[in-house]
């Protein structure tokens, strides 16, 4: 029943907040002086087990062990000082490993519930705005849900030039599915997400709290009551340690750990069976 | 017969050390230290590739009779140790290696998807001096879609790089074993037979390095030591599994950039096939494969 969506990108979350962290917390005179890596291609990878996986307020499972794998590779095509200041295309695999009902322990037997390809182009403007656009192909390689493509755009505001430490990050998604659907419902659906991460920084350890909230422009909750407008809210504390204060010859790494406090609209929560959730999760990031 | 996987680690490695190889020889030495800089002076070393094929044959035996074949594949390198003693260096690596196909084990099959297989490999590698290396490596064979069972697998490699002995005469052999195991009659075997497989291939690869481009020659054959070939008519096991000869074009696109090295190659590969091979291969016992393909070194 609630096999019919995906992941909730809470990896993708943790090991973003963790690498920013990471290279936060090493000081400018060793990032400058020994980066093993200046070309243009960049490299991040993650490796988190959580507890739950719910994609998008959409449960996927919340039995045994989860694990979520993931790489991304993104090459740096432009940057100037001009009022475009960057352009980069990224590509990368995110996926899904579960012990408990969505995998080993489930109808298939097997382990790999997920599998995320994707690829995807940002523009990066003045005052720290980028906008983005991404495709994604969602397949569950143990067969537990038909492939989703979607196509996302994303607009996100770094404020920190303006707020330094009160910086909040806002950021807003619009995702329009092409082809298969995150609910299994009868119509392709359209995704609004709208968030914040503001975050503080200590010497050797940080703290993000993100906030979100997911809504259904389109069909994106249909339940038994017709299209469900809001799916979701989330807010969660983020803790990342770097294992170095400064990047090694084979990157900058971190451990972190998380907890997301998750509140269900209407139709998720007939689907859980319950309106909330406690999420927790830890893992080790990668950045070179 | 179409219970199995694919030929792909060996090829990947292979076409992978072939192309980068050939592309570094032929890279003008101006461009290559001169006016750019590594770009990546660090421990890790990624590779990435996508080729496209008419035939997609896993030691000989057959994976798909129509379409195409699409091979997308990624390896991160970490360069764990580098000295001057007796052992030369400690690599590990891991990554992915994929096949998709639009013919009768993909799209146009009985899944109707076109993921075919999906493996995850991990290696351990040794460098001792005079150009000897051993390897270790864990292989995991995956189908998405359902095209044959899981096959886990561990081999061990012996390669020497014998350009320092012989320089443009260099053949640089490797032997190779791998052990088939966490398997059942009919399950996680690349055979689909009764028994986990243990399988040989001894191989070398001369090249010939021109300005522009460069060409490789592989060759090998491939074994089976213990079951490795069960002949699905009599469930003998068939020692000999295949004989392969390849040339592989490869012409670098440009030096070496802040995007690391980049090429085109091509090639064309003739396997000559054994008893079990050629049953799978429906009766024929030739196969012509042609490929092409991107590779990239970061």
């Amino acid at each position: 029943m609630r096999r019919s969506g995906r992941a909730i990108r809470w990896s993708s979350v943790c090991l973003a907040m963790g690498l920013l962290v990471a290279a936060a917390a090493s000081p400018a005179q060793a990032q400058g002086s020994t980066d093993p890596n200046p070309g243009n291609v960049k490299l991040t990878a993650g490796f988190d087990f959580a507890n739950a996986y719910f994609f998008r307020g959409i449960p996927q499972d919340d039995t045994g062990v989860i694990m979520w794998p993931s790489g991304d590779l993104r090459f740096a095509l432009f940057s100037g000082d001009g009022a475009l200041k960057s352009i980069g295309v990224n590509i990368g695999t995110w996926n899904s490993l579960h012990t408990g009902r969505a995998g080993s322990d489930g109808p298939s037997g097997k382990l790999w519930y997920e599998s995320d390809f994707y690829t995807g182009a940002s523009l990066g403007f003045g005052k720290g705005t980028t906008v983005g656009v991404t495709y994604t192909a969602y397949t569950s390689p143990n067969g537990l849900f038909g492939t989703v493509k979607e196509l996302s755009f994303k607009v996100a505001v770094d404020d920190s030039g303006f707020l330094g430490a009160f910086a909040v990050k806002p950021y807003m998604v619009l995702a329009r599915e092409l082809d298969g659907q995150a609910d299994g419902g009868a119509n392709e659906g359209t995704y609004l997400e709208i968030g914040v991460g503001p975050g503080h920084s200590l010497s050797r350890v940080s703290l993000a709290v993100p906030v979100k909230v997911g809504l259904s422009l389109s069909n994106y909750y249909e339940g038994a009551g017709g299209d469900d407008t809001f799916g979701f809210f989330s807010v969660a504390g983020v803790v990342t340690v770097p294992f170095t204060s400064a990047p090694t010859r084979v990157g900058s790494w971190n451990i972190h750990g998380g907890v997301e406090f998750l509140v269900l609209g209407d139709r998720n929560e007939a689907v859980f069976g319950d309106s909330s959730h406690v999420i927790g999760s830890f893992g080790i990031g990668l950045s070179y | 017969m179409l219970s199995m996987s694919g030929i792909r680690k060996n090829a990947l490695a292979l076409m992978t050390a072939v192309c980068t190889t050939l592309f570094l020889a032929s890279t003008p030495a101006w461009a290559q230290d001169s006016a750019k800089p590594d770009p990546n002076p660090g421990a890790l070393t990624i590779t990435g590739s996508i080729d496209f094929l008419n035939q997609y044959m896993f030691r000989g035996i057959q994976q798909n009779n129509t379409g195409f074949a699409t091979w997308p594949a990624f390896d991160l390198g970490l360069a764990a140790y580098s000295g001057d003693g007796g052992l030369k260096s400690v690599n590990i690596n891991f990554g992915t290696w994929n096949s998709l196909h639009t013919g009768n084990t993909g799209q146009d099959g009985p899944s109707g998807k076109l993921w075919y297989e999906s493996d995850f490999y991990a290696t351990l590698g040794f460098g001792f001096g005079g150009g000897n290396s051993f390897s270790t490596t864990y292989t995991a064979y995956t189908s998405p879609n359902e095209g044959f069972t899981t096959v886990k697998e561990i081999m061990f490699k012996y390669a020497l790089d014998d350009s320092g002995y012989l320089g443009k005469a260099a053949i640089k052999p490797y032997l190779a074993i791998a052990q088939e195991f966490d398997t059942g009659p009919g399950r996680g075997q690349a055979d689909a037979g009764a028994h986990a497989g243990t399988y040989m291939e001894i191989g070398f690869a001369p090249g010939l390095a021109v300005p522009k481009a460069s060409i490789a020659f592989p060759i090998k054959v491939g074994l089976s030591l213990s079951d490795y070939y069960e002949n699905p008519l009599t469930g003998e096991d068939e020692k000999f599994g295949f004989f392969s000869i390849a040339g592989i074009v490869t012409v670098p696109l440009g030096g070496t950039t802040s995007f690391g090295s980049w090429n085109v190659h091509g090639g064309v590969e003739y396997q000559k096939l054994g008893t079990t091979t050629e049953i799978f291969n429906g009766g024929d016992s030739n196969q012509v494969i042609g490929s092409f393909g991107i590779g990239f070194s970061y």
